[in-house]
């Protein structure tokens, strides 16, 4: 009986380095450090640098349950438009299936307090993807700029090179991913590499990017393109859980993390000099019942330097024009510059700076793809294990 | 077992029954396997991702190139002939400065020529007239005291040729490329109350007058669509410092009050009916409690100023002038300010580069052809500059993400804007202005092999999800199969 099984298991090894050929088939990047390095956070200086700010909003679930998404949504669209953003630059993804809903004792409401003061819902409210249009497909097309040409300008993101983006996303999610509408899941390398062709294309200057859901830190962590700064509600392992029920609602109303979070921004008014550093000390992992995390690597400022209105607020600059100072100076400006040859360039000296992360993290991913390729051959050693276990035992 | 103890059994000699025949069981088997390998390639065709191959390295080279403008001054024989030297003074304080400012000169190949070198078709001349400033087209009239200098000589010519977007101010102010623009011009009540109402504006004499001599001198470089429109509400966002000046009591701005001055949730500004960029002129005419309304400076002084800028959004200017409320008409008279105002804020808002220091300006005011053509050279080179950054970073990133595709059509227009990258650098030697639509064709095109929509990458999967895909499906069914084929071959 030996040479028999012995037969069989060699057929079933063939046959699962065949099927394994075919499945990993797939090659590595080759970027060059060099250019990583010489690209990454380059593009501006100190101050932020940008003219106009943008908002995508996104809920990715749906169903009467899951109201407190649509709230957490709406509150932070509330907040974003309060604070300056126009609606033509807010981009909300939104089941938009709770307002209207028949379970919804307060038709055409939305509220994100126990108590029903504030309707969320209102009247004037821009929803741009909404019930089954929220997609993984729709939002990384939306963040890449990959639409259909017919697509109308709302529901296009007309970002440049001086647009702050704010990206707030919602839903149930776990280790790594984000589930949309509880059919498909967009997992944090989905978002990192549309983020990448993002920075590629100049579509950015900088981002925030803010996730509540479970395990939400999980879902910056494969970010590698400059400028963004991130922050999330809950640790690996941890549940973001919802802050309060409304008892004539019958479910819950808003998550803990965004609740804190609108909480602060309501003490914040367009001309304010409050800084991304406030927001995060505010946080209060108690109170919140998880840990929220914040990814500042890739952020090239300081964050106490940071506004919160540099990605909330409307615009950041206006300048009385034309004046007659205004020309006077720049003609000085310009004679000065050309009697001082030999002025020092201002790029120089930032340079050493930025390469020291920028190589750390091409390492970091070097060792990443190493992992990777580690895990590949360990699952497929484990499965040939098991047909041979299965085949001697027989 | 023999076929006897079959018989007796009464069961029936397997070999003897007809499906378990030696060349029907072969067969079944074969047919099996055809079937398999006969799919195989339909399955492989239809699973892999199209990815065909991109000019990279004609990219890498094209990136490596730039644009270069040949820019010839000629020197009058006048001028020459006071200092023979000056023309060799002015050439190397230029090259000084084209060394120490290499982005400001980018692109730009600059010869100076002095009276007995051959005059050139189209080349640029300085000439010694009564007063410096810009004669027609393409002339700078130096006057005696500035021709003696090297130093104010090269001052202006550089200023004039290549304008410096030094203050970041400036540079953020200037809107991105596009070929269409769209202009709304609105006529904003802060509250229509009697005395601060306009009804009607002369809106389409005033952008003739003003703002379309500015409008047909850009043509060559963009295509303007204008809208115009009434607003009877719109509240401030805000509250208006109050200051009192001796009697008469103002409301202020700050500076801080400038930026949030748009108040986006309420006013409709602009329609949403195409993709193209729109720049916003706004009328606004406070009402009666905030008027008059004043910009105050640091100190809290208002100032003469009447209208503001919001870089790449456009320009707001406030109404204080008293209207006399009978005819409640702005006329094409009282809009001229206005519109003027406009007309600048619009050519600081697109880039044209402002008239240097102590030079007045000839008989055209709107726009010298050296301003022109320095405009349309800046341009065309930040357009060449985002077509490279452009297809550099679709190979780059096709390179990097493996799930990528790229479609027949992302190749086509890729190769399309390597030739109209091409046609740029050919044209930038004979004129500026072709120049920049081949440059601007590049863009477009390649922009839109970037934003092909076929060049969506599939969702990451981790390899552990394709084995559980594969393996439920393909290991069950290739076990018996195999199985099967060496028994076969065994017996």
């Amino acid at each position: 009986m030996f040479p028999m099984h012995f037969q069989l298991l060699q057929a079933c090894l063939l046959l699962l380095a065949c099927l394994t050929t075919l499945v990993v088939g797939t090659s590595n990047s080759s970027t060059s450090t060099g250019e990583h390095a010489a690209n990454f956070f380059g593009r501006h200086d100190s101050t932020s640098g940008h003219t106009n700010n943008w908002a995508v909003l996104v809920c990715a679930s749906r169903y009467w349950f899951n109201y407190r998404h649509m709230a957490n949504a709406l509150g932070m669209y509330r907040t974003v438009k309060r604070l300056g953003i126009p609606d033509s630059n807010i981009i909300l993804m939104l089941a938009d299936d709770v307002a209207c809903n028949t379970r919804n004792k307060f038709a055409g409401s939305v509220y994100a307090e126990a108590g029903r003061r504030l309707d969320l819902y209102g009247e004037n409210i821009e929803v741009d993807y909404r019930g089954y249009e929220v997609t993984v497909e729709n939002f990384i097309r939306l963040l890449t700029g990959r639409v259909d040409p017919s697509m109308p300008r709302s529901k296009r993101l007309l970002t440049d090179d001086r647009s702050n983006i704010f990206v707030y996303m919602t839903g149930h999610g776990g280790n790594e991913f984000l589930k949309f509408q509880d059919q498909e899941e967009i997992s944090a390398f989905d978002i990192a590499d549309a983020f990448e062709q993002m920075w590629q294309k100049k579509r950015y200057n900088e981002i925030l990017f803010m996730i509540d859901t479970c395990q939400a830190n999980t879902m910056y962590s494969q970010f590698y393109s400059p400028n963004i700064l991130s922050t999330g509600s809950s640790e690996i392992g941890e549940n973001s859980y919802s802050y309060e029920n409304d008892n004539d609602i019958g479910v819950s109303v808003i998550d803990s993390y965004t609740h804190y979070v609108l909480k602060f921004m309501e003490g914040i008014n367009k001309t304010s000099q409050t800084s991304m550093q406030d927001l995060f000390n505010s946080y209060d992992p108690v109170k919140i019942h998880s840990h929220p995390g914040i990814g500042s690597d890739l952020f090239h400022r300081p964050l106490d330097k940071a506004l919160i209105t540099d990605f909330f607020g409307g615009v950041a600059q206006a300048e009385v024009f034309p004046s007659q100072e205004d020309a006077c100076l720049i003609g000085h400006h310009e004679s000065g510059s050309t009697s001082l040859p030999f002025a020092p360039e201002s790029g120089a000296p930032s340079l050493p700076v930025v390469t020291s992360p920028s190589t750390l993290t091409v390492e970091m991913h070097v060792w990443d793809s190493q992992w990777k390729e580690v895990r590949k051959w360990f699952s497929v050693f484990v499965v040939g294990c098991l047909v041979s276990w299965v085949s001697f035992v027989r | 077992m023999n076929s006897a103890a079959f018989a007796s059994s009464g069961l029936k000699d397997p070999r003897k029954i007809n499906f378990e025949r030696n060349w029907v069981r072969r067969a079944v088997l074969a047919s099996y396997w055809v079937v398999i390998v006969l799919a195989f390639p339909f399955w492989w065709h239809l699973t892999s991702i199209e990815r065909l191959a991109l000019p990279t390295s004609q990219v890498r080279t094209q990136v490596q190139n730039n644009i270069v403008f040949p820019i010839t001054v000629h020197f009058d024989g006048s001028f020459t002939h006071q200092n023979p030297s000056i023309v060799s003074q002015v050439h190397t304080l230029l090259r000084d400065s084209a060394t120490s400012e290499h982005e400001r000169w980018k692109g730009i190949d600059l010869r100076l020529r002095g009276a007995d070198d051959e005059e050139a078709f189209d080349s640029y001349t300085v000439v010694l007239g009564e007063r410096t400033s810009i004669a027609h087209s393409r002339q700078l009239r130096v006057s005696e005291t500035d021709a003696q200098s090297a130093k104010r000589l090269s001052c202006l010519l550089s200023d004039l040729i290549a304008n410096s977007e030094s203050s970041i101010s400036h540079s953020q102010r200037i809107v991105q490329y596009s070929d269409h623009y769209r202009l709304a011009f609105t006529l904003l009540h802060e509250n229509a109350t009697p005395r601060r109402f306009v009804e009607t504006w002369d809106v389409q004499n005033a952008l003739a007058e003003f703002v379309l001599p500015l409008l047909s001198k850009l043509s060559v470089l963009h295509n303007f669509t204008v809208e115009s429109q009434v607003q009877y509400h719109a509240p401030l966002a805000f509250e208006p410092k109050r200051i009192f000046l001796g009697e008469t009591e103002v409301s202020g701005l700050t500076q801080e009050d400038l930026t949030v001055f748009i108040n986006s949730a309420e006013w409709t500004l602009s329609s949403s009916v195409s993709n193209d960029p729109v720049l916003h002129f706004v009328l606004f005419v406070p009402s009666e409690t905030h008027a008059p309304l004043k910009i105050i400076d640091g100190e809290g002084r208002p100032t003469s100023q009447n209208s503001f800028l919001l870089p790449q959004w456009g320009g707001i200017f406030i109404l204080n002038d008293e209207l006399d409320s009978p005819s409640s008409h702005l006329s094409q008279d009282k809009l001229e300010p206005v519109f003027r105002n406009f007309a600048i804020q619009l050519a600081a808002l697109l880039g044209v580069p402002p008239v240097p220091l102590g030079l007045s300006v000839g008989e055209r005011p709107i726009l010298s052809d050296w301003q022109l053509d320095a405009l349309l050279r800046r341009r065309a080179l930040q357009n060449v500059q985002g077509t490279q950054d452009t297809l550099y970073s679709i190979v780059k990133l096709v390179d990097q993400i493996d799930n990528m595709p790229v479609g027949q059509v992302v190749r086509d227009d890729i190769l399309d804007a390597l030739a109209s990258l091409h046609e740029a650098y050919r044209a930038a030697a004979t004129s500026p202005a072709i120049a920049l639509r081949w440059s601007s064709k590049a863009l477009s095109v390649a922009s839109r092999a970037f934003f092909n929509p076929g060049m969506l990458a599939l969702l990451y999967f981790p390899a552990e999800h394709k084995y559980a895909v594969y393996t439920p499906l393909f290991a069950s069914i290739s076990v018996p199969l195999v199985v099967a084929l060496i028994r076969e071959f065994m017996a």
